[in-house]
């Protein structure tokens, strides 16, 4: 690991304290200038997003060691330690959080009406605990930071939401409540066996890791219920079906901000904990329940595309096809291989910007007509051809249209699921055909066709719009064209991850290699014993599809 | 008279041991006759509670100067569980006081009794943090019971009142009966030679074996009786009626103090003196908990009214903290318990000074009174979402750290059962605690603006929400702390 940094020098704590510092600063104003806070809170996070842009230039990407690190003594009693940093995987979600950030707050000007301070106040600590979820190394911070991101967008959707915002907000709080009190249970108990096996009190994130063999090795099903508590405790958040039902509620009642940072980054918190806590902790637990958990997520890609299908609201239309794409991050996760796993972060990051951008997208139209219903719009192309032009871009994004961003995520998670079965890739296919369907028809729908008198004097957007859309187009199309930096930044870490959750995997993949060559310069015989030739002839799709990229 | 002498001697040797009690006794007694009828004459009624508070703060200062040491023949000691749970106890009282000033000047019932009878009560709950003996214990019991019952039917003059004093009596009373009778079985069952409590673990591990019935039913009345005590389900009925019918000062001492002081107790008799015979009543305790949880979290999802709302919810709240009395370990028990209590009555007292800063004059309880309360009054409906917050377990604020605490040392323990149950009821917990801060600032304000309370209530609200705010910020620490002070 990385010698520890004093906490002044640590860049993305830095990153962490503007939103705070900067909800205290707005705390100060009188809360009758709303300019000050529009203009203020862009401010903050603009200049939140330019100071984490260095990390992406700073990062080593040669390592899969957590960068940054600070680890300051905190609570001695229990061993719990301020300790932060990043990793390959943790960076990516971090700056997406930056990015995104500055993107809602420029949304919300024309959106909010009433109670700017608090608004403006609120997104700012939103912000805050977002980012410090995916900064912190120790698990009691981690769950700190978890439950504190709940607080805010309850706030958010009750006070600035649709009508019936209360019902939302309280069913989203609590749902995830119960899923996070779970998972609590989960970390005391992993806790308490590390304190008993090696007498130490610690709660740092590396540690819990490093507990998997002896978490495994305990009797009865231990491992099994620690999987599933924590299971429990992510799947709510991503959410995966069943547990998905507080989402198009949450989605539907948010302001445009709250569902962009919902959709951008909420979300990813749940995937995020499937990676880095699921699979490293309880690998061969979740090994055992895969089917279960496959069941679910392949359900939850169908599904969410079929509920999108028959929705009359745009928002909830876009809210359904998260499930849909959030259960193929999921499929790439339980892939458990370097494609799979590679292809689910980039679904997260590409969910973010798409859908960040689809709810933009449907926010729009709700401000100038205040609905969303499908069936009030058509032919909007007409009156509004530069909104038509972004509704498209991000429509193609969002259903993998080669050259855009959320081609890459899909097209690995699709080779990362045919490793690993097959069929699930081909169910995954149907799930990506589905999602294409919605879409374009829900783009149909609304901007093909006859137009009516109230749609032809809707203006197109301004430039403060256009503004905002920008940076999402120029990610969409610079992940889309070239997604390798990203893919150099994320393989070491999941070259580790992948060797924590099972050890032989790149053995076997090199073997399968030596043995394809072998085989191809006709030494087969010599180089392969004849009953590791199933063996190769099973692993050579692997081998080569990996070096494709 | 050598016996005199000796006597003499031991009663010098270990009265520094009760001079807070005595202090306290020495003040009440002196309050309702020759210096209350002077105060009567000389002094505005509305200064009693200045001079109740004064004498509580000096109270404190003598707590904690008071020296650790066992005396009166092992009926009494002071150690850091008693200092923690005394220092809990008079400082709710204190609280208390403050409280009660603006709401009985305005219901016009001041008077001198009120305030001598909550000292009395304290010194009750002072002695029964300390007491080592079963005799004692249920003295000192006894004594800080009946103080509340004359209190919790305070305001004569009001059925409901009236009602709630007679019921918690009655059961009261009847829960005494119990204890003393699990008592006497569980001496006989020893022995029948000592009521002290490390004694009488000695001797109840070497009792006869044909003797288990009588000390397991002797367990079982005792837990009963404590289970009165401390409103546990399912010896809870009397609560949510007490609560709503008492002055709400006494509703606000009622779920703090005794319920501080008898938790205290539990945890020295059950760890120290019934250590040995856990297996007895591990899983009636357990239920005891469970049940709590349970219902306290459930019932309270359909209160209308803000004081039952409470009380159910405070049933909850005890029912997490028994899991610190099932602990095998009764030093992290007790600490769990009482960094649970503190972090529980800071929220509590700044919870009841919002209620009456609201009330006006006796009216007003009900979660509607809160709608809108945002736009009317921020500062206040700011603290009140503190509060409710941290009430809830929601990270960062106190109540979480506090309620970690606690969970942790029953995982710790093995009592992973319970504590799911008890985390997965606190989620329940948090929509009620967010109904109220959805009330008040989601829901619109009634018409016409009615007359708040001024006076102290604003400064103890504002006390007790920077102080959640400063937990919050320390509450790591606070940990941390605790491990050192609350030493048995």
């Amino acid at each position: 690991m990385n010698p520890s940094l004093p906490w002044f020098q640590n860049l993305p704590l830095w990153v962490t304290a503007v939103p705070l510092i900067g909800a205290l600063i707005l705390l100060l104003v009188p809360k009758e200038k709303r300019r000050v806070f529009e203009l203020g809170a862009l401010a903050i996070t603009i200049f939140d997003f330019l100071l984490s842009v260095p990390l992406w230039f700073q990062y080593d990407r040669s390592t899969a060691a957590v960068q940054w690190v600070t680890s300051l003594p905190w609570i001695e009693s229990l061993g719990v330690r301020f300790s932060i940093g990043l990793d390959g995987i943790s960076l990516m979600l971090f700056l997406l959080t930056t990015f995104i950030g500055f993107i809602a707050v420029w949304c919300s000007f024309s959106a909010i009406e009433e109670r700017h301070k608090e608004y403006y106040v609120w997104l700012m600590i939103m912000q805050f605990s977002m980012l410090g979820v995916f900064i912190c190394q120790d698990m009691f911070l981690f769950y700190l930071f978890w439950e504190l991101m709940l607080v805010p967008m309850y706030f958010l959707i009750a006070i600035w939401g649709g009508p019936q915002r209360l019902y939302a907000a309280i069913k989203l709080f609590l749902y995830t409540l119960t899923g996070s009190v779970l998972m609590l249970v989960a970390i005391l108990a992993i806790y308490f066996l590390q304190y008993k096996t090696t007498g130490r009190l610690d709660f740092s994130i590396a540690s819990f890791q490093a507990m998997a063999p002896v978490i495994a090795a305990q009797g009865g099903n231990f491992a099994t219920l620690i999987a599933l508590a924590l299971f429990l405790g992510f799947a709510i958040k991503v959410p995966m079906f069943p547990f998905h039902t507080w989402l198009p509620d949450a989605h539907v009642q948010a302001p445009t901000a709250g569902s962009v940072i919902l959709a951008g980054i909420l979300l990813k918190m749940g995937t995020y904990g499937f990676v880095r806590f699921l699979l490293p902790i309880v690998p061969s637990a979740t090994k055992a329940l895969m089917p279960w958990f496959l069941a679910l997520t392949l359900i939850g890609v169908i599904y969410g595309a079929l509920v999108a299908m028959i929705q009359k609201d745009m928002k909830k239309l876009v809210a359904y096809s998260s499930v849909s794409h959030l259960g193929l991050c999921m499929l790439g996760v339980f892939s458990m291989n370097p494609n799979g796993l590679q292809g689910a972060i980039f679904q997260m990051i590409n969910h973010g910007i798409s859908t960040s951008g689809l709810f933009l997208i449907v926010g729009i139209v709700y401000e100038r007509r205040h609905t969303r219903m499908i069936a009030d719009f058509g032919g909007l192309s007409k009156s509004m051809p530069v909104y038509a032009t972004i509704f498209m871009i991000m429509t193609m994004s969002s259903i993998g249209l080669p050259g855009l961003n959320g081609f890459i995520g899909e097209a690995t998670i699709l080779m990362g699921a045919f490793q690993a079965h097959p069929w699930w890739a081909v169910v995954a296919t149907t799930g990506i055909i589905l999602g294409a369907a919605y879409m374009l028809w829900l783009y149909q729908r609304v901007m093909f066709g006859p137009i009516n008198e109230t749609n032809l004097k809707m203006k197109d957007l301004n430039a403060r719009e256009i503004a905002y859309f920008a940076p999402l187009i120029v990610a969409a199309f610079w992940i889309g064209l070239k997604p390798t930096p990203i893919m150099e930044v994320l393989a070491k870490p999941i070259e580790k991850l992948v060797t924590q959750v099972d050890p032989s995997f790149y053995q076997r993949e090199a073997l399968a290699k030596v043995q394809a060559e072998a085989a191809r310069v006709g030494m087969a015989g010599m180089a392969a014993p004849a009953h590791h030739e199933a063996e190769s002839h099973e692993s050579a799709p692997a081998g080569e599809a990996h070096g494709e990229h | 008279m050598p016996f005199a002498e000796t006597l003499w001697g031991n009663l010098v040797s270990d009265l520094p041991l009760l001079v807070p009690v005595l202090f306290l006794w020495v003040v009440g007694t002196l309050m309702l006759w020759p210096l209350g009828s002077w105060l009567l004459k000389a002094m505005p009624k509305r200064q009693w509670s200045g001079i109740t508070f004064v004498v509580l703060l000096i109270t404190l200062v003598l707590v904690i100067k008071t020296p650790m040491a066992s005396g009166f023949s092992g009926m009494f000691k002071v150690d850091g569980l008693t200092q923690g749970f005394q220092i809990l106890s008079v400082v709710a009282a204190a609280i208390t006081v403050i409280l009660s000033q603006p709401q009985l000047n305005a219901l016009q019932e001041q008077s001198v009794e009120y305030y001598a009878l909550i000292l009395f009560s304290t010194s009750g709950m002072m002695l029964l943090v300390g007491a080592t003996d079963l005799v004692s214990l249920y003295m000192a019991l006894e004594l800080m019971a009946l103080c509340i019952y004359i209190l919790v039917g305070y305001l004569r003059e009001q059925d409901r009142g009236i009602e709630a004093g007679v019921k918690y009596f009655l059961l009261g009373a009847f829960s005494s009966g119990l204890l003393v009778y699990g008592m006497s079985l569980i001496f006989a069952a020893a022995g029948g030679t000592t009521t002290n409590l490390a004694a009488l673990n000695q001797a109840l591990a070497l009792a006869p074996h044909n003797s288990e019935l009588m000390v397991f039913t002797g367990v079982l009345l005792v837990l009963a009786g404590f289970g009165f005590k401390v409103a546990a389900v399912p010896f809870h009925m009397w609560s949510p009626d007490a609560y709503e019918g008492a002055p709400t000062p006494i509703t606000a001492f009622m779920s703090m103090a005794p319920k501080a002081a008898a938790l205290g107790a539990f945890v020295r008799l059950f760890g120290t003196g019934f250590s040995g015979v856990h297996g007895d009543w591990a899983a009636p305790l357990s239920f005891m908990a469970g049940a709590s949880m349970i219902v306290g979290n459930i019932a309270a999802l359909r209160q209308q009214s803000m004081k039952r709302l409470l009380a159910y919810s405070s049933i909850a709240h005890v029912g997490y903290m028994l899991l610190g009395v099932l602990s095998h370990d009764s030093q992290a028990g007790a600490q769990a318990i009482w960094l649970y209590m503190l972090t529980y009555l800071l929220m509590q007292s700044g919870v009841f000074a919002v209620i009456i800063y609201l009330q006006g004059k006796g009216e007003g309880e009900r979660i509607e009174d809160f709608r809108g309360l945002s736009k009317r009054r921020p500062v206040l409906a700011f603290a009140m979402l503190v509060f409710m917050l941290s009430l809830g377990g929601i990270p960062p604020l106190v109540g979480f750290f506090s309620k970690f605490y606690l969970f942790k040392l029953a995982i710790e323990q093995g009592f992973v059962t319970l504590t799911v149950l008890a985390l997965l009821t606190s989620a329940i917990s948090a929509y009620y605690y967010l109904n109220v801060v959805a009330t008040m600032y989601f829901k619109e304000a009634p018409e016409g603006e009615s007359q708040p309370l001024g006076s102290g209530l604003g400064i103890v609200v504002f006390a007790t929400c920077l102080l959640v705010l400063v937990g919050t910020c320390l509450g790591p620490w606070l940990m941390d702390w605790t491990a050192r002070i609350v030493l048995v």
